[in-house]
């Protein structure tokens, strides 16, 4: 390599490294907006707490959703999956009945379970993800109303309203704990693992994927599976957050989750993204609902505001990013 | 080849899934009356359709429940349905005031009574019964014990229900009406949570944040109220904050058991289904019934919650 193309290659680094920044630097100026807008509300730490709390469902299913969106799919169902796993959790945590570790395994295993299918469904049966998880949303759904009778499922112990209403020193919600190693076993697991680094080539070219030695079926199935677990942690935490298990909660929550993967500037063509994508992603969802709460802005304005906020984000990270999609 | 085969099986049985189950067909030629519901998916809707069918036994009819899953379409499909297999008389909660008219105007056509319950349709002209409550009396039920518990002053928040719904409107003029004789009073935040116990958890605390000093937040239905009492009690202000619902859900009528949730509305949704049946069954013996039948709402707090606690 001579001199010249190899201040060619540096240049280049430096500023795909730059262009990588850019969500962060949407962010940050949101965030700044939110806090000139409302100084005293907003940028109170209190606040700030607040809002991480209310990213962290979201971001847990994100963090699934990366997974699966990265390796080239789609999940619709983890929503509904959300659902399901509320009301099994809720069903079991009734006083004096059983001990707490019956509701967390239970729904967390049901979550896995029902994303382990979805992966059998794309693997093995060749089904588009998108009809896969369209079909498995629907009946899960349908599910947790037949298991739920159709009403919510309240009357849960204190213990497991603790699970995500507890506070670590009076001060941090267990939430935003579940939020940070969630997405840091997330991190851990796409950048620093061969199964990490697999699911990446899956997802960027399958067949390069399967020549290379790679079993791609078992990624797809252990990516939906990753997601379906995650959907059933979210729907445990929601079921404590609320204090019962709600049939019909959960509805759109795929959306959220897959609006804050794509806003974390991780591509849905698959094969590209990084793994704070979704965290970012997450907490700009979060700041905008919480700060047009704040600002006491009318719904009706709000659904408005926040779908050009997405869209815009996306727009200047694609943009600052050079028309690379 | 195999591939394609799979995708268009797997594409017909999605198709299959999402137009959901018809009903089975009744081909015995006894009388036989239809209960279609909007949704089953919450405990007013299953109330209300086991008062209807408990009323159908006791009177000895033939009840088939068609569950309309919140689809204006499907519901029109499943009474049209009906309505050819012979039904004797329709009782129906409407999905939508107008995307089921059609429907109706079809059973009209067949000389087949309708009974409208919980909320009419857009042309009442066509309906021989209805049977429900008044939202706004609801809302102003409501309203005027949260402004009695808080000595008729402050600042309060209001939770609404989805905006543009029938209960929403009504109970926003209930709501409004009783406010107009209370000056001292003070609406600052007022925002729809659609029902839900999650968005009203979340749309108050970050209320909550601003530091406001609220000394009530009424809400138009209970899932939102336990969301609102939720935040409430993790922010440790529930001696100062009342929360209001409506609908007397089991966990808020416990709620209020507990003197955490400050009061709740009924809707008395039992009573609607029972009356609803009976009209019906009297129209079809041709016997008089009254045009628009309202059941009232009852106020339950902390005194009167034993007696409608199961």
């Amino acid at each position: 390599m001579d001199k010249a193309g190899f201040l060619k290659q540096r240049n280049r680094l430096d500023f795909a490294s730059l262009r990588e920044w850019g969500i962060l630097i949407v962010f940050v100026l949101i965030v700044g907006i939110l806090m000139l807008l409302s100084p005293s509300s907003f940028a109170r730490p209190t606040n700030l707490i607040n809002i991480v709390k209310q990213a962290s469902i979201n971001g847990i299913l994100a963090t699934g959703m990366t997974f699966v969106i990265i390796s080239g799919g789609i999940d619709l169902s983890v929503g509904s999956i959300v659902a399901l796993s509320g009301v099994i959790a809720a069903s079991f945590a009734h006083p004096g009945e059983y001990p707490l570790i019956v509701p967390i395994v239970l729904s967390t295993l049901v979550g896995g379970v029902a994303g382990f299918l979805n992966g059998i469904g794309v693997a093995y049966g060749n089904i588009p993800p998108f009809i896969v998880t369209l079909g498995s949303m629907t009946m899960i759904r349908g599910m947790a109303l037949i298991v739920a009778r159709g009403s919510p499922v309240f009357n849960v112990t204190k213990a497991f309203e603790n699970i995500a209403g507890g506070f670590l020193f009076d001060t941090i919600p267990y939430l935003v704990i579940y939020f940070v190693v969630t997405a840091a076993i997330g991190a851990f697991v796409l950048t620093r693992t061969v199964f990490g680094r697999r699911v990446y080539s899956v997802g960027g070219n399958e067949m390069a994927a399967k020549v290379s030695g790679i079993q791609v079926d078992r990624i797809k199935v252990a990516v939906y599976s990753i997601s379906g677990f995650l959907a059933g942690v979210a729907g445990l935490l929601l079921a404590s957050r609320i204090v019962s298990g709600n049939p019909t909660s959960g509805v759109s929550y795929e959306l959220d989750a897959i609006a804050a993967v794509v806003i974390g500037g991780i591509s849905l063509s698959g094969g590209s993204g990084k793994w704070y994508g979704a965290v970012i992603g997450a907490l700009l969802i979060a700041v905008i609902g919480n700060g047009l709460d704040i600002l006491n802005v009318s719904a009706h304005f709000q659904l408005l505001i926040k779908g050009a906020i997405i869209i815009t984000a996306v727009l200047l990270d694609v943009k600052s990013k050079g028309n690379r999609t | 080849m195999k591939r394609y085969w799979m995708v268009v099986i797997s594409a017909l049985l999605v198709l299959a899934l999402l137009a959901g189950c018809t009903p089975a067909g009744g081909t015995a030629k006894e009388a036989k009356y239809g209960l279609f519901m909007s949704h089953m998916t919450n405990a007013f809707t299953i109330e209300l359709s086991d008062a209807v069918k408990s009323k159908a036994q006791e009177l000895g009819v033939n009840l088939a429940v068609y569950d309309g899953g919140q689809d204006a379409a499907k519901q029109v499909s499943q009474v049209e349905t009906a309505v050819n297999e012979g039904i004797a008389a329709i009782v129906i909660e409407p999905v939508s005031v107008d995307g089921i008219i059609p429907a109706i105007e079809t059973a009209k056509k067949a000389k087949i009574p309708v009974v409208t319950v919980n909320q009419n349709i857009s042309k009442p002209e066509l309906v021989d019964c209805f049977v429900g409550v008044s939202h706004v009396e609801g809302g102003s039920v409501e309203m005027k014990a949260a402004m009695e518990m808080i000595g008729g002053k402050g600042k309060i928040a209001i939770l609404l229900g989805p905006m543009g719904s029938d209960a929403q409107l009504g109970r926003s003029e209930g709501y409004k009406q009783v406010l107009a004789s209370y000056p001292d009073v003070e609406v600052v935040f007022e925002q729809t949570a659609n029902w839900k116990t999650d968005e009203a958890l979340k749309l108050v605390e970050n209320w909550l944040q601003t530091g406001t000093d609220l000394v009530a937040i009424v809400a138009q239905n209970d899932g939102m109220a336990l969301g609102a009492l939720k935040a409430v009690e993790d922010a440790k202000l529930g001696d100062k904050i009342k929360v209001f619902g409506l609908d007397a859900t089991p966990d808020a009528l416990a709620a209020v058991k507990e003197g955490r949730l400050a009061a709740t509305v009924s809707q008395s949704t039992t009573e609607q289904g029972l009356k609803a049946m009976e009209a019906a069954v009297k129209l079809v013996k041709g016997e008089q019934v009254e045009k628009q039948i309202i059941v009232g709402h009852t106020l339950i707090t902390k005194d009167n919650v034993d007696q409608f606690i199961k």
